[in-house]
């Protein structure tokens, strides 16, 4: 009887333990946007900025934060680091809810969503100084003709490649074209000793995007909201790098979806694939790897190559500061805004992370001309695209990235693939 | 009167919710009209247009919805079927008295207490074409290395695999509890009388063990159902929605599209497979027990 009673207790308590757990796990957790303390009392005034750098960046910019509290002691700003992945559907939450951090780092991609949805300040009075930042940068703050974030940070995917080899292989500079760039991974492609020409992300179409452009296609035509996918051009980039892969075989095809950017970094950074397509963003931990961390000038950076008609193009991502619409203390945060990207705090931010600045006047200042990294990708940059600025210029990757996967898998013909993602772009507002 | 407390928590935390969630799904909200802090909600009352745009999904001839159906019964029967085999293999070996039976014990709960999603990302990079576990252990005894996350067959084995060892644990843990409350003067019984040990692992073991089998497989069923976490975490549902279950499909909706009218008519649809299932799943359990020799 005893016995019975253990184990049926046993198995009770090992319930109840687990509705417990499951009570607790999931996605739920609510946002901790901090509310803010009254003026009068003296006390400083207290504001909240979310982050989404990586650690060490975040680090940097609390050294600039520390200095700007240093300077403003009636001021308090408290740096939470939001998961770059989580932020945006944080952000709406918290903001529908009323408690959205006074300052975010938005990716460039949320800010037009987040203007149309009330949540952002326009900030056109107060940023006066709008001449020196990079129009392409720039014009993803504007919306309905008003401007809602200072740019940050900016970025394009680059051609990065290793110089070495090329230069082993007899290639003393990157190759300009499509058509040189076969030469050169066909020449550097050992598939018996896993050496790659190349390594190509399947999984995101955002490393498809250079393709797409090159050969003349395009997105959507904000202004018409007429689909760009579905025509010659960005059939025939979709066609190349499928023919790269499977006639040239100058990448390895393993379709490992969401390893692929991992597995990307890994293959370059130990030289076993001697070109990939990736951002400023990923400079830092390329200089780590074994083909690098004892030469960093093996890094090449070059432009897109050009397509069969000239066409060139990147996708321009970057990030920006914005002021929530709601915030009680909007003079404080767009003082923190404007402390963050002066000329020197943007300057301070890019050297120490290899990232490229938004203003005009820190490409010219001479530390930051001698930082071969910057300049190499301001080259990138001048020949770079931006994507639709629209409210749902967020959203259309999902509907990309799956028909890009069913194309690169051969689910679908590259013409099946661009129809279905415009089907899906209806959704959004794009007419067909 | 006592009754009070308790049916208003209830109501509170489960009805209010709920009646709230299946009223969402005859509306066409979305991020846009659903209305915050500052402006009142403005979405409208659509009927059973969100049902209707369902069932022409389902019926339509390149129809998302019914892949991502055939793939959750796949997911859940294959899931349950191993959780429960496995784990009833564990508990019989883990119910005799063998040495340091408590250590196996512990170590057996290891996959559980992992929270999932740290298991999930370790098992995603172990899936990992060219520098993961599998491809290097298959690569090693001379075999040609699999395609794990890009082929749509093995994404959905490697998904079960990982779930499976989640799984287990809970399942032998609720079969050992079961197997410990059995008497033993049954057995002694039955050893008098001749019976061989299959026959009392069949007329026995089963027979005694069935009502605690039965919730823990109903309970296996509801959760593996609903498992997000590895589905999103090991394949994101890919390789082209290969693996997506119901779940993250209407997850997909909810945050990714932020149409909440539309993925709150997911909720009540998957709401309503899951009571049927249990329904029928209950009714059978029951039906058979009363054939059954025990009783």
């Amino acid at each position: 009887m005893k016995r019975v009673r253990l184990g049926l207790r046993f198995a009770l308590v090992v319930l109840l333990l687990i509705s417990l757990l499951a009570g607790c796990g999931g996605p739920g957790s609510q946002p901790t946007g901090q509310p803010n303390e009254g003026q009068a009392s003296g006390k400083p005034v207290k504001i909240t900025f979310w982050n989404t750098m990586r650690d060490y960046e975040a680090a940097v910019v609390q050294e600039l934060i520390n200095e700007f509290e240093k300077q403003n002691p009636d001021i308090d700003v408290e740096m939470v680091t939001v998961p770059f992945g989580e932020a945006q559907n944080k952000f709406k939450v918290a903001a529908q809810a009323g408690n959205a951090p006074d300052v975010l780092r938005a990716e460039v991609a949320w800010i037009a969503e987040f203007a149309a949805l009330g949540f952002l300040e326009p900030l056109d009075e107060k940023f006066t100084d709008q001449e020196d930042f990079l129009p392409s940068a720039l014009a993803y703050g504007k919306w309905n003709g008003k401007t809602y974030a200072v740019p940050q940070v900016t970025d394009a995917l680059a051609l990065l490649y290793n110089k070495k080899l090329l230069a082993q292989a007899g290639f003393h500079r990157a190759p300009e074209t499509w058509d040189e760039f076969v030469q050169v991974a066909k020449k550097l492609t050992d598939p018996s000793k896993d050496q790659w020409g190349f390594y190509m992300r399947q999984s995101e179409a955002y490393f498809t995007l250079p393709f797409i452009w090159s050969f003349g296609g395009g997105l959507i035509d904000v202004e018409t909201m007429k689909p760009l996918i579905n025509t010659e051009g960005a059939i025939k980039g979709l066609e190349f790098v499928k023919k790269l892969r499977d006639e040239y075989k100058v990448f390895k095809d393993d379709r490992d979806f969401p390893n692929d950017y991992n597995t990307a970094m890994q293959y370059f950074k130990s030289g076993k694939a001697a070109m990939i397509l990736n951002g400023p963003w990923a400079t830092a931990d390329i200089l780590t790897g074994e083909a690098f961390k004892d030469n960093p000038d093996n890094l090449g950076i070059a432009p897109i190559p050009q397509g069969p008609e000239g066409h060139t193009g990147s996708p321009v991502g970057g990030h920006s500061y914005v002021i929530y619409s709601k915030s009680p203390h909007k003079e404080e945060a767009w003082k923190l805004v404007q402390f963050l990207s002066t000329k020197e705090a943007q300057a301070k931010l890019v050297l120490e992370l290899g990232l490229l600045p938004t203003r005009k006047s820190v490409y010219e200042m001479p530390e930051v001309k001698a930082n071969r990294i910057i300049t190499d990708f301001k080259a990138v940059m001048e020949n770079a695209t931006p994507r639709p600025v629209f409210p749902q210029g967020g959203l259309i990757f999902a509907a990309m990235d799956q028909n890009f996967q069913a194309f690169y898998t051969g689910k679908k013909t590259a013409k099946e693939a661009v129809e279905a993602i415009v089907k899906e772009w209806e959704k959004l507002g794009v007419k067909p | 009167m006592f009754l009070t407390p308790v049916a208003l928590v209830m109501a509170l935390l489960v009805f209010f919710p709920l009646v709230q969630g299946i009223a969402f799904s005859f509306t066409d909200m979305n991020q846009y009209n659903m209305g915050n802090a500052f402006s009142e909600p403005s979405y409208q009352f659509v009927g059973l247009e969100n049902y209707r745009n369902v069932w022409a999904d389902l019926v339509a001839a390149d129809s998302t919805l019914r892949p991502i159906l055939v793939q959750t019964a796949i997911w859940t029967f294959v899931n349950v079927f191993f959780h429960f085999t496995i784990g009833l293999g564990l508990a019989l070996l883990l119910n005799r008295p063998i040495r340091g039976r408590t250590v196996y014990r512990l170590l057996l709960l290891v996959p559980w207490a992992v929270p999932s999603f740290i298991s999930a990302l370790a098992w995603r990079w172990m899936f990992n074409g060219s520098y993961g576990f599998f491809n290097l252990v298959l690569t090693e005894l001379g075999l040609p290395p699999i395609n794990w996350l890009g082929d749509p067959f093995w994404a959905m084995v490697a998904v079960i695999m990982t779930n499976v060892w989640l799984g287990v644990p809970f399942m032998m843990v609720t079969l050992l509890g079961g197997l410990q409350s059995i008497p033993r003067s049954l057995y002694e019984a039955a050893e008098i009388d001749g019976a061989g040990r299959w026959k009392q692992f069949w007329h026995i073991t089963l027979p005694m063990l069935k009502p605690v089998a039965t919730v823990a497989t109903l309970l296996g069923i509801i959760w593996t159902f609903n498992m997000f976490n590895v589905i999103y975490l090991v394949t994101q549902g890919g390789p082209v929605q290969a693996t997506e279950i119901l779940v993250t499909f209407a997850y997909r909706e909810a945050f990714q599209n932020w149409n909440f009218g539309m993925a709150s008519t997911y909720g009540v649809i998957i709401l309503s497979i899951l009571l049927v299932l249990s329904a029928v799943y209950l009714r059978a359990m029951k039906a058979e027990r009363v054939e059954g020799v025990m009783d």
